[in-house]
């Protein structure tokens, strides 16, 4: 967002609490206690450093679906205050600051560029490929690293934690931010307007621990600030075996991590959503052995890799990377049809999790090194979840029997229709929802622009803000919707 | 036994430890059509040992079509347009377009290849 303004007559303060690399001391700081259901470590979930954690992204990035955007009767508390189309140009620029592709997300503009890309013979009204764009993944932080310190416009300040957004008496705008370093060093920015841009449960946590004006936190006088926590749940859910794997192309579908630029997902269309009154959601495929055990996101990538991974790219890339795809096995080549086309494949759900009031980050009593609360996240999910992910699986089988393209298999866990998850349960480091929007205050932290309801200067960036999930990755629509406020600002700043 | 419309759900399976009474197939009337049914078309997706396993685990979970006879009659029963013609794949396809579809081992399956497979389990 700061690079919008690199050459604007304003002054732009960028107050990053981090320096320009990982500190253990400053990833203490993200560090809270997990009540709900298992999570990641959280100082290991998000990095606290310049370029954020775009340090250690996968640089997968779609589009949020027309559908996700709007207000599902089967879905409690779902509809955004904006609707797809707003978003458009924005996500078109947003490719460009992301290194991705052409802002093309139809499959068919995808088959063109490739004959070999050809999507499974499917009734996109029941399932249709959507498309992934991957970025190299662009590390924000390196890439844009000289182009913010050298703006006229935009000053940074690093290890510059904002410990408290001072509000005036009547909460109804900001005055200044508190700032301290680690070295205990405090002091005050003032500005005209503010954007909190901390990553969505620290930006939950910031407003929370600012409540010198207002006892419940700034913005939560309707107790949503910190509720509605959402992740994407990302885990092995079931088995594809083709009917026919000497004639079915799968191009599309398959990931080479680093080499290919775009690929598709097997995603329930909004009319299939509707009928059956579920979430939205996608599957990917690889090639695998039926049954075999696999990891869910969580497990694939424990924190020592993600380091280990994150050192050796920092180091030039030297010798093979930390994160190895596992070769296949000898009993996958067993399976392999003659002519050595996989007939077996891995389906990997990608679903958003229903809004959830009860999914929530509150403060602790703990406090870290700048004397703020630890966070304590409760990430809760419900029955829809669970419900959804079947169901999906369920029509996809339907369809993929009727095509003849082939068979769909239901991994175990996912045959109770209960709230009961295996002990893998996995989100894909997504944060989303803590500040929602909404054009109500009642309902939501944050308006259409992304002001903090109730307060005149105060803003939000970043994933916080979305109502629903959707079933793509948050960080191209986060991008957007950045410079959608950016813009928004040009404006109110005119 | 015909699979009626309000049991049109997903059958859930748990095989392990079910014993179920079985007529051997060699003493079963095997007409040439038997013959046929008993070979569905996922032994080419599956292979022998899965296919067997689905059938199997299906005729353990549903109690009334256990044996060669049960089985022919459940699958031209519901499938009268295969007897006069239709072929097989067809009716497959046919079970999948209207939903007509079981969960056997967590396989979605339509209904016709399922009892296809028990039969093939009951041949092996």
């Amino acid at each position: 967002m700061a690079l919008q303004w690199t050459n604007s007559p304003l002054k732009v303060v960028l107050l990053e609490g981090g320096g320009f690399d990982l500190e253990p001391e400053m990833q203490d700081l993200y560090r809270g206690d997990i009540v709900g259901q298992p999570y990641y470590p959280l100082q290991s979930a998000r990095l606290h450093y310049f370029g954020g954690t775009t340090n250690h992204w996968a640089g997968y990035c779609s589009t949020y679906d027309p559908i996700d955007f709007e207000t599902r009767d089967w879905v409690p508390h779902s509809g955004w205050p904006i609707r797809r189309e707003e978003l458009d140009p924005y996500y078109a620029r947003a490719q460009g600051i992301l290194d991705l592709g052409p802002y093309e997300y139809d499959a068919a503009d995808w088959v063109k560029r490739d004959k070999d890309l050809e999507p499974f013979a499917l009734d996109k009204n029941k399932v249709w490929p959507k498309m992934w764009q991957f970025s190299p993944p662009t590390r924000l932080g390196t890439k844009y690293r000289d182009a913010i310190v050298n703006a006229r416009g935009v000053h940074l300040y690093t290890h510059a934690n904002v410990c408290e957004i001072e509000a005036n008496e009547s909460a109804s705008s900001v005055d200044s931010l508190r700032v301290r370093t680690l070295q205990g060093k405090e002091y005050h920015v003032k500005a005209r307007c503010y954007v909190l841009a901390c990553c969505t449960i620290q930006n939950a946590r910031l407003l929370l621990a600012s409540n010198r004006r207002a006892t419940a936190g700034l913005g939560n006088s309707h107790d949503l600030v910190g509720r509605y926590f959402m992740e994407h749940l990302e885990m092995p859910s079931g088995e594809l075996v083709l009917a026919k794997p000497e004639s079915t192309k799968t191009k599309m579908y398959i990931m080479d991590y680093g080499v290919t630029k775009a690929r598709a997902e097997l995603s329930l269309s909004a009319q299939a959503q509707k009928e059956h009154r579920i979430l939205n959601g996608t599957a990917s495929i690889e090639p695998g052995v039926i049954g075999e055990p696999i990891k869910s996101t969580f497990q694939f990538l424990p924190p020592q890799l993600i380091a280990a991974t994150m050192a050796w790219e920092k180091g030039g890339k030297v010798g093979p990377p930390p994160l190895v795809a596992p070769s296949p096995s000898a009993e996958s080549a067993a399976v392999k049809t003659p002519s050595a086309l996989p007939r077996n494949f891995h389906l990997i759900t990608r679903q958003e999790q229903a809004p959830n009031p009860n999914s929530r980050v509150t403060l602790g009593s703990e406090k870290d090194a700048m004397g703020m609360p630890r966070v304590v996240f409760n990430w809760q999910l419900t029955e829809l979840d669970k419900h959804s992910m079947r169901t999906y699986y369920k029509v996809l089988g339907q369809e993929m029997g009727r095509s003849g393209v082939g068979r769909v298999q239901l991994r175990d866990w996912l045959l109770s229709d209960d709230r009961t998850w295996p002990s893998f349960l996995s989100g894909g480091w997504h944060h989303m929802g803590t500040t929602r929007m909404h054009t109500d205050p009642k309902q939501g932290v944050v308006d259409a622009n992304c002001r903090v309801h109730g307060i005149g200067n105060l803003y939000v960036a970043g994933a916080a803000v979305y109502p629903t999930a959707g079933s793509a990755n948050p960080t191209l629509t986060l991008v957007a919707l950045s410079l959608r406020l950016s813009d928004h600002l040009r404006t109110v700043l005119a | 036994m015909t699979m009626t419309m309000d049991r049109r759900r997903f059958i859930e399976v748990t095989a392990a430890g079910v014993v179920v009474a079985v007529t051997s197939w060699g003493c079963a009337e095997t007409p040439d059509d038997v013959r046929e049914l008993a070979q569905p078309a996922l032994l080419e997706m599956f292979g022998a040992e899965r296919t067997r396993a689905i059938g199997t685990a299906y005729r353990a979970a549903v109690p009334t079509e256990q044996t060669v006879g049960d089985l022919h009659a459940a699958i031209m029963g519901s499938q009268r347009r295969w007897h006069w013609g239709k072929s097989l794949d067809a009716q497959v396809h046919d079970d999948f377009e209207v939903g007509r579809t079981v969960l056997v081992s967590g396989w979605v399956l339509s209904q016709t290849e399922a009892r296809q497979c028990a039969l093939y389990s009951l041949s092996a």
